[in-house]
């Protein structure tokens, strides 16, 4: 389905460029909120996603790339040259997405967001997807319902589940929150640990592992870069930590059911094709990954003694 | 009225470095004396002006100003009644700030510092008097930042800032010690003046004893935390350079040196 | 063009920051590190009043008796307290966190359909030919307004202690004035200041964010500094004029950076490189005029 759609787009594109376009070259900004793996993977499936319709770098596009480091005041600087150099702006993650969007207000130029975990709680979408102004995006929502059976799965007596998350960050609140709302149909309960930076990660482990089965991560990113401290500290504890993305299950969580940040990135794009082609972006409605990319690392899981469960045996191993 | 009634102070007790300043310290300071305090370094001179001001608390005993207890009274209350100039001319007056922002600002003393205009225009031709009565050409610098002055002209500024309003006590510390000869002399000029016209009650500290004898109606000798020697009025207008000398070196071949 | 409106918007807004630093880093000489959460603070404060519908302009007061409250807890604390100024500040920086995210309600909260202090039907009936520097001219008032007040309370009685208590505190002391008191004064003033550059940042971006704080002492800092230097040997250019031309070469300098177009990276790199230049120059130019004299 989705290759005929972006087939069609290509189609369509291929058609206007023709027709009305001629040789004229685009300008994409690409704002990038800060370093980190899954970001990078949402950069080149979006840059892969426009070149899949047909704009192609170099050829009709060029892009201006920025990362803002994490600075929110970069953020808001970057998101305004954007606004005025650009023809269309791609905001990957929460607060760049913002940034462009009120960057663009005025002049009415397309944002197109990805890696928003909750584009409605960012104001980025009405309760439909759809928008008044020119944005849209895809959103990167865990998929937490498949994460819950597949723990559920993995640990048949398990009761509690620990989250850590960071105070700062909107998309852990929102993650955090549909993890309460589901955990009790699945019989768990949520032990939570809020730190207010990476340095209390360690800490915050201490406290919470005695108070839980099993730890399952969010996409908060200034956890995730503790991954190294929080697994050491499991493991000695024997107690099993679930990853959000395949990058952390390779780093030594167990398994998890997580968004592929390339696909996502290519979704973003062929979205961004969309509105380049004519479309009101506000118009189309945010597109959420569905998961189900399960990956699990049997070293892990023999080190833990853990078995993985029959219906998850077609899984992707990481260490194979 | 101002008393120091058997004061102890200890530096640093308990520890290797422990240093008895006072033992029972007793003075009294009568209205309108103008005392010169004189001693070898260490022996308590500054320490006394400290303890008076609130600077350091005493350990032991009272303070006492014209009747009121004021051992528990916190530093900054005390300088209603007290002025006090330093022997380093950069302690009494605001570098930053020009000449005039300094005088308007000692002007408003014991007065609330609230959001009316800093300068009171009216006031500016007598401070422009003052200054041209020192002598030094300040008055031509109203504007000028202090720290573009010399340390004498600081000094003049300090004394003249210190005393602009009501006090009953004013407190030297080697107040010329930083000077050069010259300047020293015009300073201790200017605060005889001062001293006389507004008729304050003075301490004066010094290592000048020429200052110390031609000023003043009292002459105290401060060693090791006790007062070896107290002349007043007569008694100290017969005193001569080479009685204070003598008593030196007295005490000098006591210490041993 | 579009890029120096941008430079203004951001540079204006950051110098009512700067401007609250001049008072604690030069006025003041107390190193104060609450301003990386006062400054939040304001933004958290204007944010949630502005969606339960208060005028946005209210709010920016609101925020800065909030900012000016922050700062009384560090004033107290140093003071009272006999905390060190560096810790004073760095605890109340660390607690206002949270208070932050409790006033909030959380980390991170936009309003882009609200009417704004920048976006209302006022601004809107401005001249079209105005129309893109709305926001700049909408900022430019207030910190004139701020610049102009915060002169003249320099040339006050309380103004002149205030300058004294960071001069010579000694002074302060033999004027029978309690210096701790002003200090803590002084703290409130800034850290209100500060607060009103969160509230009108959260404004302009229409969100608030609980780490848009991060780093604001330091950009402070640097602005104040980069300002200072250039002017310092033009009695006619004020401290607190040369704080705002300081932030907005620091946005400047930013802005460059970005569009030189290298790699995103090496930014933080080139920005630092062109302050060194700015530095460098001002340094040249003072030693020509000296020469000159």
């Amino acid at each position: 389905m989705k290759k005929i759609t972006a087939m069609i787009i290509a189609l369509v594109l291929a058609l206007s460029l023709c027709c009305t376009a001629g040789a004229k070259t685009l300008t994409i900004g690409i704002a990038q909120f800060a370093e980190h793996p899954s970001l990078d993977n949402c950069r080149t499936g979006f840059i892969d996603g426009l070149a899949e319709a047909g704009y192609v770098e170099g050829d009709n596009v060029e892009y201006i790339l920025q990362n803002a480091q994490a600075d929110m005041g970069l953020t808001q600087q970057i998101a305004q040259q954007m606004a005025q150099e650009c023809d269309l702006i791609c905001a990957i993650a929460t607060p760049m997405a913002q940034a462009a969007v009120n960057a663009c207000l005025d002049n009415g130029k397309p944002v197109i967001y990805t890696a928003v975990s909750d584009p409605v709680a960012a104001m980025l979408a009405d309760a439909e997807g759809k928008s008044a102004l020119n944005t849209t995006g895809t959103c990167d929502l865990l998929p937490v319902e498949a994460q819950l059976k597949m723990i559920r799965a993995f640990l048949p007596e398990a009761k509690t589940i620990g989250i850590l998350y960071t105070t700062s960050e909107t998309n852990s609140e929102s993650q955090l929150k549909l993890y309460k709302d589901l955990a009790p149909a699945y019989g768990f309960e949520i032990v939570e640990a809020g730190v207010s930076m990476g340095a209390d990660v360690p800490l915050a482990m201490d406290n919470i592992l005695p108070k839980v089965d099993c730890i399952s991560n969010l996409t908060d990113n200034t956890v995730v870069s503790y991954l190294a401290v929080m697994i050491d500290k499991a493991n000695t504890a024997g107690k099993p930590i679930f990853g959000s993305e395949i990058e952390q299950v390779k780093n030594g969580c167990l398994a998890a059911e997580g968004v592929e940040y390339i696909s996502l990135g290519r979704q973003t794009g062929l979205m961004a094709a969309e509105v380049l082609n004519g479309a009101f972006a506000g118009e189309i409605a945010f597109w959420s990954s569905e998961g189900g990319d399960m990956t699990y690392n049997s070293e892990v899981a023999s080190a833990l003694g853990i078995a993985i469960p029959a219906e998850y045996a077609d899984g992707i191993d990481v260490t194979k | 009225m101002l008393e120091l009634r058997d004061i102890s102070k200890v530096y640093s007790p308990g520890s290797v470095n422990e240093h008895v300043l006072f033992r029972h310290f007793n003075l009294t300071v009568e209205d309108g004396q103008f005392i010169s305090v004189v001693g070898s370094n260490g022996s308590g001179k500054t320490s006394m002006l400290n303890l008076i001001c609130g600077s350091i608390p005493a350990d032991e005993g009272k303070i006492i100003i014209n009747g009121k207890d004021i051992t528990r009274v916190r530093e900054h209350k005390r300088y209603r009644t007290i002025g006090r100039v330093y022997q380093n001319p950069a302690m009494g007056t605001c570098g930053n700030m020009t000449i005039l922002e300094n005088m308007a600002m000692a002007d408003n003393k014991n007065r609330p510092y609230n959001i009316t205009p800093g300068i009171n225009r009216r006031r500016v031709a007598e401070y422009r008097a003052m200054l041209s009565e020192l002598g030094l050409g300040l008055e031509d610098k109203l504007g000028v930042p202090v720290s573009n002055l010399s340390g004498g002209q600081r000094q003049a500024l300090s004394l003249l800032m210190t005393t602009l309003t009501p006090i009953e006590f004013l407190i030297l510390d080697e107040h010329t010690a930083a000077l050069d000869p010259k300047t020293a002399e015009i300073i201790m000029q200017l605060t005889g003046r001062i001293v006389k016209e507004k008729k304050l009650t003075t301490l004066m500290v010094t290592h000048n004893l020429r200052y110390a004898l031609e000023y003043g109606n009292r002459l105290i000798m401060m060693h090791e935390g006790n007062i070896v020697m107290d002349h007043a009025d007569e008694a100290k207008q017969a005193l001569k350079l080479d009685d204070i000398l003598g008593k030196f070196n007295e005490i000098s071949i006591e210490c041993g040196n | 063009m579009n890029v120096l409106i941008g430079i203004l918007e951001e540079g204006l807004i950051y110098s009512l920051l700067a401007l609250g630093v001049l008072i604690t880093y030069r006025v003041l000489d107390f190193p104060d590190l609450t301003v990386d959460s006062s400054f939040p603070l304001g933004a958290a404060v204007s944010a949630i009043l502005t969606v339960n519908g208060m005028n946005p302009v209210l709010t920016l007061l609101v925020a800065m008796v909030a900012g000016g409250l922050a700062g009384l807890v560090t004033g107290i604390i140093h003071v009272k307290f006999k905390v060190r100024d560096l810790l004073s500040g760095i605890i109340v920086m660390t607690g206002l966190y949270s208070i932050n995210l409790r006033i909030a309600g959380r980390a991170n909260l936009p309003f882009f359909n609200m009417n704004t202090l920048m976006n209302n039907p006022f601004v809107k009936s401005f001249p079209a030919a105005l129309q893109p520097w709305s926001k700049v001219i909408v900022v430019l008032v207030i910190v004139l307004i701020v610049k102009v007040l915060l002169d003249l309370f320099m040339n006050t009685k309380a103004g002149f202690l205030l300058r004294a208590v960071g001069d010579n505190k000694t002074v302060v002391t033999t004027l029978a004035c309690d210096e701790g008191f002003v200090k803590i004064e002084g703290l409130v003033l800034a850290n209100a200041l500060v607060a009103l550059a969160g509230a009108v940042m959260a404004q302009k971006n229409r969100v608030f964010d609980i780490s848009m704080g991060t780093g604001s002492m330091v950009f402070g800092l640097a602005a104040v500094i980069i300002g200072t230097n250039i002017f310092k040997n033009r009695q006619k250019v004020n401290s607190s004029t040369a704080a705002i031309i300081g932030s907005i070469i620091y946005k400047a300098c930013v802005a460059l950076a970005l569009s030189l177009g290298l790699v995103p990276q090496d930014l933080k790199l080139i920005t630092a490189v062109l302050f060194l230049g700015i530095l460098i120059l001002g340094n040249g130019l003072k030693k020509k005029v000296k020469f000159h004299a």
